[in-house]
């Protein structure tokens, strides 16, 4: 974990609708920390008092170069704090803290196919580990969802990398891909193909996670989760980011920490 | 190696000009960093050298693990943060068992905080944590609702600030500060009340209560509803009220509330702090406490200071 200062490279903005708006930032890094699929950074333009706490943002992609880092993140414009990431362009400085959080337990699709569910901006958080996939030659299947076309983030270098054949789309007003929720063509998916061993690797919205864990578990397949959550630090001391995980309690669970029990989590430990 | 002996001599300097006595205890700085926003100390030993420290505040522990409340636990507003944690903690017996041993290597003085919600349960974590070495003294959070008391805060009425203050002190052998809250009518009067009951020293202040709401779903942002609100937002509340209580009472304070720069700093220490806790800041900023270190020294150079306590409540009004 290191806390520095880094340099925009590319700040691109994107619509789907003008109420849903990306960026995609590249930031360029002298130190060339370890960059792992599902961990994360904590950022917020250099020297601006608003917002005060950095936003967590996964890591998307990362290039390693021989003096320098470059790590790429997409964000979704919500808040004041993605706003002020919207803002910033080329040259300009970011506080920079990570690498933040756990991995995917790759060991643990060894001998498996690995079948990658996104909704919305959680695809961010799943392309390294696809790359990371490939690299490993374990076959990875993609399901990606979202409201519209234009929120299928990362969707053209998902297809670069697993081939258009691996990639299952799904928006709910029907713009590209299936209509409907993506965890349609999962299941669609997982009852033609019952007899490989699978594992899941999920990011996206709440409502989403808590359906793939649910379908993971009727199909008995290990699903890993990757989860958000606001957060003040990154690194364990605000204990902003609980999330319930199942414990032998009289009251069934206890909260962990997602920045630093997390942010992956198999998704049978979790006390949904 | 002459540039190791210049940092050596620099170092030393800045010890004279920094260190400070409070409650009997040396502090190589007036800088520390404020509970619930450094864990238990040893979660920042990859940002920033402990040793720098004045000392550390620990996260708010209580004689049994507590839980925490459900999320939503903080949210971010104009110029701070709200935050209802829960205080949610390990509990005082791990806290000796698991993280003390690898803390009190470091040279900084380590402060628990400890609260209950009974006077009972105050005195039962405190009977735990006198039998851990290393600790230099005990920080009181009096905010939490005395449930015998129908859940009126310790804080807020010095009859109760004064009782949990004196059990504690009969029970303790290290030197007790007790935080204030804000979220009174009249902070003077808990403050002299803390003073009589015995107390070595205060804390000046805890967060001040607040709350936001999320005008799509018409529900407060934060599960508990309410919260306690910290951050740069509420520094002129905490400096008033270190000005207030640094005048009622004769023992030392500690200036906190939002508090992230050193020009922040030597406010509070003007108004009347002793000594200050960074809280938030290390949060956004983890080397701030580092940086105000650095800031005091130089500022003590500048201003031909021998020492940085010359400078306490030297406010003129």
């Amino acid at each position: 974990m290191i806390d520095t200062i880094a340099t925009v490279e590319l700040n691109i903005l994107s619509s789907s609708t003008a109420a849903r708006r990306y960026g995609r930032l590249r930031l360029r890094l002298k130190e060339r920390i370890p960059v792992l699929p599902g961990q994360f950074a904590m950022l917020k333009p250099h020297g601006s008092p608003e917002p005060l706490l950095r936003r967590a943002m996964a890591y998307y992609r990362s290039e390693r170069y021989a003096d320098h880092l470059s790590v790429e993140f997409i964000y979704q414009i919500l808040g004041r704090g993605t706003q002020a990431l919207s803002r910033l362009r080329s040259g300009d400085e970011v506080d920079f803290l990570g690498s933040l959080g756990n991995t995917f337990d790759l060991k643990a699709a060894e001998r498996r196919e690995a079948l990658l569910v996104a909704g919305g901006v959680g695809s961010a958080a799943l392309y390294l580990l696809a790359e990371e996939l490939r690299q490993r030659q374990i076959p990875a299947r993609l399901f990606i969802g979202g409201a519209s076309c234009g929120d299928l983030c990362g969707l053209e270098d998902f297809i670069h990398l697993l081939g258009s054949q691996n990639v299952y789309s799904a928006t709910m007003d029907g713009s590209y891909g299936d209509q409907g929720f993506v965890t349609a063509p999962l299941e669609n998916y997982l009852q033609e193909r019952r007899s490989e061993p699978i594992i899941i690797f999920a990011c996206g919205p709440d409502a989403m996670l808590r359906r793939v864990a649910q379908i993971a578990s009727e199909h008995a397949i290990p699903a890993q989760v990757s989860l958000e959550s606001p957060m003040a630090c990154g690194f364990g001391i605000c204990v902003g980011c609980a999330v319930a995980v199942k414990a032998d309690c009289p009251e069934g669970f206890i909260y962990k920490k997602v920045c630093t029990d997390g942010p992956v989590f198999w998704s049978e430990e979790l006390h949904w | 190696m002459t540039s190791k002996r210049e940092d050596k001599t620099s170092h030393d300097q800045q010890t004279d000009l920094l260190a400070i006595e409070i409650a009997g205890i040396r502090f190589n700085n007036p800088v520390t960093t404020a509970s619930g926003t450094c864990g238990y100390g040893l979660e920042m030993a990859e940002l920033i050298d402990l040793n720098r420290l004045g000392g550390i505040f620990t996260k708010g522990l209580s004689a049994r693990p507590m839980r925490g409340n459900a999320p939503w636990r903080i949210v971010e507003t104009h110029g701070g943060m709200l935050n209802a944690i829960g205080l949610q903690n390990i509990g005082a017996r791990t806290f000796v068992m698991e993280k003390l041993p690898a803390l009190r290597q470091y040279n900084t003085r380590i402060i628990p905080n400890v609260f209950g919600y009974t006077v009972e349960e105050y005195l039962e974590a405190i009977e735990i944590l006198e039998e851990g070495e290393g600790i230099d003294a005990y920080e009181l959070n009096i905010s939490c609702p005395n449930v015998k008391a129908g859940g009126e805060s310790f804080a807020n009425d010095a009859h109760l600030a004064a009782e949990v203050t004196a059990a504690v002190k009969r029970a303790a052998r290290r030197p007790v500060i007790v935080k204030l809250s804000p979220n009174v009518t009249d902070i003077a009067e808990i403050a002299r009340a803390v003073e009589a009951s015995g107390a070595d020293a205060l804390s000046v202040i805890n967060t001040v209560v607040g709350m936001a709401i999320d005008i799509h779903t018409r529900r407060p942002r934060l599960a508990n509803v309410t919260g306690g609100l910290s951050g740069p937002a509420i520094k002129p509340i905490a400096v008033r009220c270190v000005f207030q209580v640094a005048r009622a009472v004769q023992i030392p304070v500690f200036g906190i509330g939002g508090i992230a720069t050193v020009e922040d700093a030597l406010e509070f220490i003007i108004a009347g702090a002793s000594a200050i806790q960074v809280g938030t800041a290390n949060f956004y900023d983890p080397r701030a406490s580092v940086k105000i270190i650095d800031g005091l020294a130089e500022y003590c150079q500048r201003h031909s200071l021998e020492n940085i306590r010359e400078l306490v409540g030297t406010v003129e009004v």
